[in-house]
């Protein structure tokens, strides 16, 4: 609960809302016009003027997606990768951040700079030689063959998020922690990880939505229909000389809930986080 | 690593990634002295390896239409009937060509032996030969095999002596028409260029369409293809039969390049044709906006279907490409279409071969043409009756005139890249003729005779 | 491992007589060192992970482009030694335009995503009710598949059935060819990449506001501070590192596009909306120029690196705190 007076604050206010109106605009039209498409008849959709509302309403353009595309095979494969890999990477990402922010180690920024370096590596280049790489373990086509690389690609922005948010936190909770005898991996359970919860949030979702959208390594390393992912999938929509935006649409309607889902999920946790920051003394 | 914990930022930077450059390097020799046994599987008549009668084979084959049912499957089940103890497994390729290729290129030169049958593009054969990623077939085959099929489609498939894809449909393209139009002002179906420049001028003048004739300006490949039907129409070409010059800068190219430019500055083809696709121009002239449009073969059904969504059905006539006057005619089409590969890394290619010979038979063709509308690419069912009756395309394929693209170069995409981008920014009018087909020349000699970016 | 600090057992060197400071100096010196061990500890499953999954490739890649790479049936052989990659890239016009296209496209996109996403950041920090809800639609633009991105822009910018075209034409603005054209071209890359990436910003701003100890604010209210001043001297300053971490991975982002254009426009209208991402794409996967295809992409993430070192020796000499 805030009960600042705001009244510096309402002139800047009134400006910036407005602004941020726009923008709000500017996001939502084109989200309306790819949701309302998805809804029109396939033949209403390459209609010209084009109608600003399906009339009539249909759903056939989700009907095809999911029965002649089976996009619900590659909803779940998503799913399965993004998750994991998610996970792993705030574990694994978590424990780095913790070290290479708040540890006295030598060569730690060597340590950061690499991992920017290796981000920062342009996947095209890169995937060839781990196709190969990935053939001679037997990993092709398979989870784990999206999931490590999408970890390891991911991580370094992961460790440099959390590493940012971990610094913030002051020291002085960490000493008290360490006096009444609580080793590395209690204090960063019991006490930076829920000071730094939005860092966590960001990385988290940063890391959700690159898996979830990634393109070119899904479609070099699975090329098997039970385990590609939605991107792959849709590159399949329509046929050579067609692009059913329809059916893209649709699919890409679908894509999109999980993702809300989960927003809508942790943001309770956000806001209790946020609110425990304001009661922090 | 306390060793390497010791040391100093920098130089411990410069040591990982030394040792890192080093072990990639030594990786790489090693695996370069490994020769391929089907690398060296030379073109000498040899029996192919693995049994011709049973197996499994994974086929990679981009969907062929959207409706249903599928050709690939269908196809698929026929071929088991005749074959029982061969098993194939269908992979959905990607639609968009490019992707498909570069998909292709990552698994077959990363030494897969899966695929072992693709679906590939009719410009493929020089490249993919070239750099080993697809297996030569003459000496699977006996030359009657090959001689059964339509003129110029083995050549097309051919590279330096061995034939690298088999022909399994075809393309080409088509002049659409309005015919409900062309009744309307008493016009006859244009059979000159020209002749069909001032009637799409007039229809649009009249506020009969919104666009004239509508074709594939873009800066992609579909552009060569349109190019090249003008260029042909003319009488011109765009290499020599070396491979080592470019002769589109000539007279006929000149005419060639002048009248797409003019169809733009006349009105006949509205200014966004150089952003047009095959699906925007297709989806132009069904929607009733233009009254003329070239097109590949899949124009009469998508045209002819309501739901595709087409406003034109009935009132569609479709012919030969026009010509230039004083030139050959009917004008040149394009030459599109799919060949069937093999993966040089298969582990069956007997049975591969089975399947690919199956798939160019007769029995499979009239399939491709009589249930489905594709072009046979086996000249005794092209012009059988049964398939002629089918549509109105398939009826007039036989009266065509064919020019393949200059895809007999591995450097062919290179190639193809100066001719789409030169002529799209020629049509744009950011560059005059001249100026493009000069650049398009010098651009392709150096893509043929050194290799650049 | 971890161990809290131990005093030391008697008789272990500990001077009797002495002042404090050697002494705790030793201890702290043994602390220090336990904890960078136990740092190297916790980072190394991260550490090994991202090792052995990216230095081989990253390596190979690197390797190619410094070799003549021709690609068998069996892989690539890579043989000898040679500058000529290079040297065909840095005389490729093609490669030069990519290159100042990649550089302007970075630069006008991150500053007013970056501009946007402040706006929006700061606007969602001072909603109560309802941000779940603003939060679940920003980031819905994010977290659309980019192909599927791109062709919702491509079938806005269609030119038949587009509903801008029409838009244009309603307000008379006629019928004007947007992907056709060389500027609004590049206009509409940029417009469909803001629209997808603002939101990003505007989390990881989001994230720094809401770190800031309302105490500040606080204190400035009652020294009487307006709202922009408030801005300026409390937020702004304390927003930097997170805004500038927000550049710094947009930068790097942006300077990897790919499949906008690839979608949008093809790289086209002729190469003018080619960035170094699709070049190299092109070199290696059409072209089969392997050589060179790689030379563009490791020279591109060279790049990105030198720029991102010096981007953060700046910022630390500016602000002064530890990025």
């Amino acid at each position: 609960m805030r009960n600042r007076s705001r009244h510096g604050w309402r002139r800047v206010v009134n400006g910036v809302n407005l602004a941020a109106l726009l923008v709000f605009i500017f996001i939502a039209l084109p989200l309306y016009w790819m949701v309302a498409s998805a809804f029109k008849t396939p033949a209403n959709v390459g209609a010209s003027p084009p109608q600003a509302f399906p009339h009539p309403l249909s759903v056939s353009n989700f009907t095809v997606a999911f029965s002649q595309n089976t996009f619900g095979r590659y909803i779940i494969n998503s799913v399965i990768v993004a998750v994991v890999a998610t996970v792993l990477v705030l574990v694994l990402g978590s424990l780095a951040g913790y070290a290479l922010g708040r540890l006295p180690m030598r060569g730690r920024f060597t340590v950061l700079v690499i991992l920017l370096m290796i981000s920062v590596f342009p996947v095209i280049a890169v995937v060839v030689p781990l196709y190969a790489l990935l053939r001679d373990i037997g990993w092709l086509n398979s989870y784990q063959a999206l999931i490590i690389p999408y970890t390891a690609f991911y991580l370094p922005f992961a460790i440099w998020i959390l590493r940012n948010y971990f610094m913030a936190i002051p020291h002085e909770m960490e000493e008290s922690a360490r006096i009444d005898g609580a080793n590395a991996l209690r204090t960063i359970w019991s006490i930076i990880l829920p000071q730094a919860w939005p860092g966590l949030f960001t990385a988290g979702i940063f890391t959700f939505t690159a898996c979830w959208t990634e393109f070119l390594m899904a479609l070099s390393f699975n090329v098997s229909n039970d385990y590609r992912t939605i991107p792959v999938g849709v590159a399949l929509f329509g046929s050579q000389f067609t692009v059913p935006y329809g059916t893209l649409f649709a699919a890409s309607v679908v894509a999109v809930v999980p993702i809300a889902i989960l927003v809508f999920i942790f943001r309770r946790s956000v806001v209790s986080g946020l609110t425990a920051g304001a009661v922090k003394g | 690593m306390k060793v390497i914990a010791a040391m100093r930022g920098r130089s411990r930077l410069m040591l990982i990634a030394a040792i890192g450059v080093t072990a990639a390097l030594t990786a790489t020799a090693c695996s370069s002295n490994t020769s391929s046994p089907a690398a060296t599987h030379s073109a000498s008549g040899s029996a192919p390896s693995g049994s011709a009668t049973s197996g499994n084979i994974t086929w990679w084959a981009s969907p062929i239409t959207t409706t249903s049912p599928d050709p690939r499957t269908v196809l698929i089940s026929a071929f088991e009937k005749a074959y029982p103890n061969i098993h194939v497994n269908l992979q959905s390729a990607p639609t968009d060509t490019d992707t498909n290729r570069a998909s292709l290129i990552t698994t077959i030169s990363g030494g897969a032996s899966s695929p072992d049958v693709f679906m590939g593009d009719v410009i493929w054969p020089a490249q993919f030969g070239h750099s080993g990623l697809a297996q030569p077939l003459s000496s699977y085959f006996p030359s009657s095999y090959w001689s059964s099929f339509a003129p110029g489609l083995v050549q097309g498939a051919t590279y330096k002596g061995q034939v690298y894809g088999a022909p399994f449909f075809e393309d080409q393209g088509f002049l659409y028409y309005r015919k409900d139009l062309l009744a309307k002002e008493h016009m006859a179906v244009p059979t000159t260029w020209p002749q069909l420049e001032s009637d799409a001028a007039a229809l649009v003048h009249k506020g009969l369409v919104k666009y004239g004739y509508v074709w594939q300006g873009d800066s992609y490949e579909g552009l060569t293809c349109n190019f090249m039907e003008y260029l042909g129409s003319a009488g011109g070409s765009a290499l020599n039969s070396g491979l080592t010059q470019a002769t589109l800068n000539s007279p006929a190219g000149t005419e060639a390049a002048n009248f797409m430019r003019s169809l733009i500055t006349s009105g006949a083809s509205p200014s966004a044709v150089t952003t047009f696709q095959e699906a925007q121009s297709m989806s132009a002239f069904a929607t009733g906006q233009a009254a003329f449009l070239r097109n590949w073969d899949y124009g009469w059904s998508y045209s002819q279907t309501a739901s595709s969504p087409s406003s034109v059905v009935g009132k569609v006539g479709v012919s030969p490409l026009p010509s230039f006057p004083g030139q050959a005619s009917p004008g040149t089409s394009n030459i599109g279409g799919w060949n069937l590969y093999i993966n040089p890394h298969s582990k069956n290619i007997a049975a591969d071969v089975t399947f690919i010979k199956w798939m160019t038979s007769p029995a499979a063709q009239t399939i491709l043409g009589t249930e489905f509308s594709e072009i046979p690419t086996v000249q005794s069912v092209r012009q059988s009756a049964a398939v002629k009756a089918k549509n109105p395309v398939l009826a007039i394929v036989g009266d065509t005139r064919l020019i393949p693209r200059p895809a007999q170069t591995p450097a062919y995409a290179k190639v193809s890249q100066a001719i789409y981008t030169n002529i799209n920014s020629m049509l744009a009018g950011s560059t005059s003729v001249s100026g493009a087909l000069s650049a398009a020349t010098s651009q392709i000699n150096s893509a043929l005779n050194s290799s650049g970016l | 491992m971890s161990t809290p600090s131990v005093a030391p057992a008697p008789g272990t060197g500990v001077d009797v007589t002495g002042t404090a400071m050697p002494k705790h100096a030793r201890r702290q010196d043994v602390f220090r060192r336990q904890q960078a061990r136990l740092g190297w500890g916790l980072s190394a499953p991260a550490l090994i992970l991202i090792g052995a999954v990216t230095i081989f490739p990253i390596c190979y890649a690197i390797a190619m482009s410094v070799s003549n790479v021709s690609a068998t049936g069996s892989g690539f052989s890579l043989s000898g030694i040679t500058g000529s990659n290079y040297s065909i890239m840095f005389h490729a016009a093609q490669w030069r335009y990519a290159l100042f296209f990649t550089i302007f496209y970075t630069v006008v996109t991150v500053a007013v995503e970056v501009i946007l996403g402040t706006l929006v950041a700061l606007v969602l920090e001072r909603l109560t009710a309802g941000r779940g809800w603003m939060m679940a639609l920003l980031l819905i633009p994010w977290s659309m598949v980019t192909v599927i991105n791109a062709e919702l822009w491509a079938y806005i910018y269609n030119p038949t059935y587009g509903v801008l075209d029409a838009i244009f034409s309603h307000i008379g603005l006629g019928s004007p060819v947007i992907l056709g054209t060389r500027v609004p071209a590049i206009a509409a890359l940029m417009a469909a990449d803001i629209w997808k990436t603002t939101p990003f910003v505007a989390i990881i701003v989001l994230a720094g506001l809401v770190m800031i100890p309302r105490d500040y604010y606080e204190a400035a209210e009652v020294d009487g501070a307006s709202g922009w001043t408030a801005f300026w001297r409390i937020t702004f300053p304390l927003l930097r590192p997170t805004i500038a971490l927000a550049v710094l991975f947009r930068v790097l982002q942006a300077f990897g596009l790919f499949d906008l254009p690839f979608v949008l426009t093809s790289g086209g209208p002729g190469y003018s909306t080619q960035p170094l991402a699709i070049l190299a794409y092109n070199a290696m996967f059409r072209d089969l120029d392997f050589g060179p295809g790689a030379a563009v992409a490791t020279s591109t993430a060279l790049l990105v690196v030198i720029g991102c070192l010096v981007f953060l020796k700046v910022f630390r000499a500016q602000a002064g705190t530890e990025v």
